[in-house]
């Protein structure tokens, strides 16, 4: 036998938010009268420890079985008010919220008298919900305890270590043959100009070492099923014609092999064999064969010997991961100045990227470190770094890319270093140094390296054609004065953008793009490596420009945030999900349908719809569409909604 | 492609001293088989006094695109400076409802309304995009296989890319395929895309001069042997004003200027006379030695 | 000369409010084309591609926007180099923030021009545009000239009709009228 609803109003001042514009003691009084209420009160702050307490004490006292909350937006407390419920013995659905700040106090600022009565109509409406409302189940799933961990840059391995040492199973899915990243192709880091290779390379060993985490590198996810706590994902290993156990990375076979390919890895400015690793410290080292340039001569099976690691009719394969979270780690790419005839990139032999720059500075770059010009391959001697390139411009990318400035005056550091009569000059509209030793590390460039900083946004980059070298347009601002001065080669500090699979990994996992086009974190501020998807965090470069401290923060923010969900080995599941009143359906499918999150089935032998609970996310669409009204959403079911129509004007009610 | 007939708008400046483009214009069109029809009693298209009142420029910008949309033709134009105006003009009002109206309002007292039906394209836009360089090719009898060309597109050509909009102002192609076109081989030089000041001149002459003797500076250099123009203007500051930039910079340049429908002409095999060459200030002898 | 003086030596003096027009900035982008006068960052993408910024230190593009955001009206209306402006839109085509710089400029020479300052040469094109409806004055010899081109004969301009759009612009006073005192 259902119990009698007995309901308790609670009216918040919310300071002078709502108590400022509406009248809540009217409010409060005029809710006593409504049918099933006991009690109805205002108070101040009911969000505060006190406020809370008051429901508490007086669902104790007077029994009171529901409540309705008139105060800011569900999305603020409702959380709040739910647990309230809860640690008081009352199911935490038995709560409504009536907006009345953001609907309400907030917009009507200007009208007291008309937004006190809106008021009362949206407590009215409330109250009648709340007559109606039902308990609903707490349900828990198993959750697994592994983690996939996508894309293996700084990133994705600090959070598969940090996951890994908790004890989690960790899987590093790893597009590229070597995990790494960028920070692989970086050779000095600021502010510390730290080696990269050297910070990096012992977490690339950790991770192989790990015995809880698997790497699956050169492969691609490719598909996801399941909901969070029992993803299954499909995982896309691509063919590298050797074979991974059988590779012991011993290198005769690129000794002998006779072709030669551009190597991605260095910008495509030097090349590797067909049969190579991308770079020495690869990780894991397993060799593989470019397919598409290989001439199939043999030479690397001769020198492979009895290894037989070469396997050239190897195939792609498909596996499947079972994991209770995922943690997006795909990093991004530099922006290309192609598009940027102005700046002559692709043009001018001598206008280069601040990437390719990074690569000719590294010892393990294509020159060995040795700074030569594209064109002649001399020693320049006067540079210029072009700053905000695809950046912080309405036509291109609107904001910052943060890393820039930063990446800029390290070079003009390492190149003076160097080289300390070289001209080095960067062109500038602001710099940004704003982490930890950055600015110090900003003022040493010009104090004591000498680097020049001209104030002024370049407009164009000409060419002398005898000499190739390099005619820089900008305004000195702070001069006043247009200038063109002559370099032998120009450095363009592009900007970051998503990376290329973002697309891909954004439709696969069903997870949001922010207007900047990276991967959108569920808040700005409180929530920065959660996405709306319950069970998917984002982590690095992939959520937005930054450099490597944050990367890292967040890649340990990810993983603790996936510790936090999965560490009970239970996963409690949404409650408002959809239900089926199965006396009505005529399983005619048409749910099934809309459903974006296959949570519905059609049971053949009873030929009604059923729903897979853990998958429902409540979004409602299946109860929009059924048209037969057999298909109702929990907690929004016809009649509670038409409780509230029927109650949102008073009976009587004239114009005033 | 529709027929190639077009409102054909003069301008103020081809009938007041650069009518050599005219004759080769016309000349040229009529080969092709691009039909030319006169616009009755148009006005100048506004831009020169843009500067002191836009609303006067928008008013006689709008009146001559009226005459066009009742001969129900697209305009064509041999001067940049018409052709971006008109353009711009065309298309702001399509796009702005409210300028349409106050436009419209004045239009009305003199019995027109701008409806937005028609296009807008320079004769070199005209003949790159609607004929086409393979159909052009194919008029050519007298490849000019010996002669080395430089363009001076100009700003109004190019820019601003949003109303220009079919070449590239950084990186310009359209001006290179029609002279190559015509058989003569392309020659680039440095500042290619700049300015060459006539819209000033009257305000200071020597930044004009400055302007377009670099250009000429350059080209020479470069080893130009004529500049091709596809405007008016621009001709009057390379040509007219050639011998008095020589005598600014201290140099010599003798580089023959051509509007862009001389340098086909010829091509077709047109004689320099009919193509009103010899009517130009800067001498072409020595260029069309070299063609034979 | 001497009203010119007396500007340089404001110009000098160190700007404090009461030179500051606030409501100019609004009036530029109240007019087409200068909507987005308060989007400059002061990059000097526009100054540094100017070719006419690159041969004389008097005309700086950017700094005749910065001085209209500021407000500084008298300065910027005054201002000889207003004028040096080519139209040449490489400002237009390279700002990053979308400014049409050119138009900007042209919406100032417009507001300077409300204001009786007109160079001469804009009101000779004017009264010729009046007189005939094209730019120029064409000579009866070169009228007649056409004829031995074999081209067809000029057809004359409406100029009743381009008249009274000119008046209904507010064109006619522009050109006529004698510029204000020096404030």
């Amino acid at each position: 036998m259902p119990e009698k609803p007995r309901i308790g109003v609670y009216v918040c001042h919310c300071g002078l938010n709502i108590a400022g514009v509406v009248d809540v003691k009217k409010v409060a009084q005029d809710a006593k009268s409504l049918p099933c209420v006991v009690m109805s009160k205002d108070y101040r702050y009911l969000c505060s420890v006190p406020g809370q307490d008051l429901i508490k004490k007086d669902i104790k006292e007077h029994k009171i079985n529901r409540v309705v909350v008139a105060a800011c937006t569900p999305n603020m407390h409702e959380a709040t008010f739910r647990k309230v419920l809860e640690e008081s013995g009352v199911n935490p659905y038995l709560l409504e919220i009536a907006n009345i700040r953001e609907h309400c106090s907030w917009v009507h600022r200007n009208e007291p008298r008309k937004a006190t009565k809106k008021s009362i109509e949206l407590t009215t409406m409330a109250v009648a919900k709340a007559r109606s409302l039902e308990p609903l189940a707490i349900k828990e799933v198993d959750a697994l305890k592994s983690v996939l961990v996508i894309g293996g840059g700084i990133t994705g391995i600090n959070a598969a270590i940090d996951l890994a040492e908790m004890g989690f199973q960790v899987y590093l899915v790893e597009r590229n043959e070597s995990i790494g990243g960028r920070m692989s192709q970086l050779d000095k880091t600021f502010p510390t100009l730290d080696c990269s290779t050297c910070v990096l390379g012992p977490k690339m060993v950790e991770v192989y070492r790990h015995p809880n985490i698997k790497i699956l590198s050169y492969s691609e996810v490719v598909g996801l099923e399941g909901y969070v706590g029992n993803f299954k994902v499909q995982v896309l290993k691509k063919p590298r014609y050797v074979i991974e156990e059988k590779c012991t990375g011993c290198g005769e076979c690129s000794n002998v092999c006779p072709i030669e390919v551009p190597n991605y890895w260095n910008m495509n400015m030097g090349v590797r064999k067909c049969i190579s690793i991308p770079f020495e410290h690869a990780v894991p080292l397993i060799y593989r064969i470019d397919i598409d340039n290989c001439i199939k001569c043999y030479k690397c099976v001769d020198a492979c010997g009895a290894r037989q690691a070469i396997l050239f009719d190897q195939e792609p394969e498909t596996v499947e991961l079972n994991v209770g979270a995922i943690v997006v780690a795909i990093g991004f790419d530099p922006y290309d100045p192609a598009k940027d005839e102005q700046y002559g990139y692709g043009i001018y032999p001598n206008a280069i990227t601040g990437l390719e720059m990074e690569r000719l500075l590294s010892a393990a770059g294509p020159t060995g470190g040795v700074i030569n010009r594209p064109s002649d391959l001399k020693e320049p001697k006067r540079i210029a770094f072009i700053q905000c390139v695809g950046s912080r411009n309405l036509k291109r990318n609107p904001y910052c890319s943060r890393v820039c400035c930063m990446y800029s005056i390290k070079h003009a550091r390492q190149l003076k270093e160097k080289h300390p009569d070289m001209e080095v000059a960067i062109y500038y509209m602001d710099i940004r140094a704003f982490g930890k030793g950055y600015e110090e590390f900003y003022e040493k460039a010009g104090r004591e390296y000498k680097v020049q900083f001209i104030r002024g946004r370049v407009s164009e980059i000409t060419e002398d054609p005898k000499t190739h070298n390099l005619i820089v347009h900008a305004e000195d601002t702070f001069l006043g004065r247009p200038m063109e001065l002559e370099y032998d080669m120009v450095v363009l500090a592009i900007g970051l953008e998503p990376h290329s699979t973002t697309d891909k990994i954004q439709e696969i996992l069903k997870i949001a793009r922010s207007p900047d086009k990276f991967l959108q974190e569920a808040h700005p501020k409180l929530r920065p490596v959660d996405t709306l998807a319950v069970g998917i965090y984002i982590a690095g470069a992939c959520q937005g420009p930054k450099d490597i401290p944050d990367s890292v923060a967040q890649a340990k923010a990810a993983a603790s945030s996936v510790a936090t969900l999965l560490h009970k080995g239970k996963i409690r599941i949404e409650s408002i999900i959809a239900s089926v009143i199965e006396d009505a359906c005529t399983g005619c499918g048409k749910c099934l349908k809309v459903c974006p999150f296959q949570a519905i089935s059609i049971d053949q032998t009873r030929n009604v719809a059923t729903i897979l609970e853990a998958k429902c996310n409540g979004c409602g669409s299946c109860a929009a569409t059924c048209p037969v009204g057999a298909m109702q959403l929990c907690h929004y079911k016809d009649e509670q909604i038409l409780a509230m129509i029927e109650n949102a004007l008073p009976s009587g009610a004239k114009e005033e | 492609m529709a027929e190639l007939r077009y409102a054909f708008f003069l301008g103020c400046t081809i009938p007041y001293r650069v009518t050599s483009y005219e004759v080769s214009a016309r000349k040229v069109a009529a080969k092709l088989g691009i039909e030319l029809v006169e616009m009755q009693d148009f006005n100048c298209c506004g831009l020169p006094i843009d500067p002191i009142s836009h609303d006067a420029m928008l008013l006689l910008a709008a009146r001559n695109l009226c005459l066009a949309e009742q001969q129900n033709l697209n305009i064509t134009t041999l001067c940049t400076g018409c052709a971006i105006t008109l353009r711009k003009v065309n298309r702001t009002l399509k796009e702005n409802k409210e300028l349409k109206e106050t436009v419209n309002k004045h239009l009305k007292e003199v019995g027109m309304e701008f409806k937005g039906t028609i296009e807008v394209k320079h004769f070199a836009h005209v003949l790159a995009e609607d004929y086409g360089i393979e159909k052009i090719k194919q008029h050519v009898k007298k490849p000019l296989a010996q002669l080395q060309v430089s363009e001076h597109a100009g700003c109004h050509f190019l820019r601003p890319i949003e109303y220009a909009g079919f070449d590239n102002p950084e990186d310009p192609t359209v001006l290179k395929g029609l002279i190559e076109a015509t058989g003569a081989k392309y020659f680039d030089y440095m500042d290619k895309t700049n300015c060459c000041g006539f819209t000033i001149i009257a305000i200071d002459d020597e930044i004009s001069l400055q302007l377009t003797g670099s250009k000429l500076s350059n080209m020479h250099d470069a080893g130009a042997q004529a500049v091709v123009t596809v405007c008016p203007s621009c001709f009057l500051m390379f040509d007219v004003q050639q011998p008095r930039i020589e005598k600014v910079f201290g140099k010599t340049f003798s580089m023959p200027v051509l509007h862009y429908t001389q340098l086909l002409g010829l091509a077709m095999g047109m004689s320099a006379h009919e193509l009103e060459l010899d009517t130009h200030r800067v001498a072409a002898t020595n260029m069309l030695s070299k063609i034979g | 000369m001497g009203a010119e003086q007396g500007t340089e030596l404001k110009i000098k003096e160190t700007i404090r409010s009461s030179r500051l027009d606030r409501n100019f900035p609004k009036e530029v982008m109240k007019s087409h084309g200068g909507e987005k006068l308060l989007l400059c960052y002061l990059c000097g993408s526009c100054a540094g591609g100017c070719p006419v910024g690159r041969l004389t230190t008097s005309y700086n593009p950017r700094q005749i926007v910065r001085m209209a955001s500021l407000g500084l009206k008298d300065e910027v209306l005054r201002n000889n180099s207003l004028w040096f402006c080519t139209a040449c839109f490489t400002c237009t085509d390279r700002c990053p923030q979308g400014l049409e710089v050119a138009s900007i400029i042209r919406v100032i020479r417009n507001i300077a021009a409300e204001e009786g300052i007109v160079p001469q040469v804009f009101k000779e094109l004017g009264s010729n545009i009046l007189e005939t409806g094209l730019a120029y004055k064409i000579p009866e010899l070169r009228l007649k000239k056409r004829e031995e081109q074999k081209l067809p004969p000029l057809p004359p301009s409406d100029t009743k009709a381009v008249d009274k759009l000119l008046e209904a612009s507010g064109f006619l006073k522009l050109i006529k009228e004698q510029p204000k005192k020096e404030a």
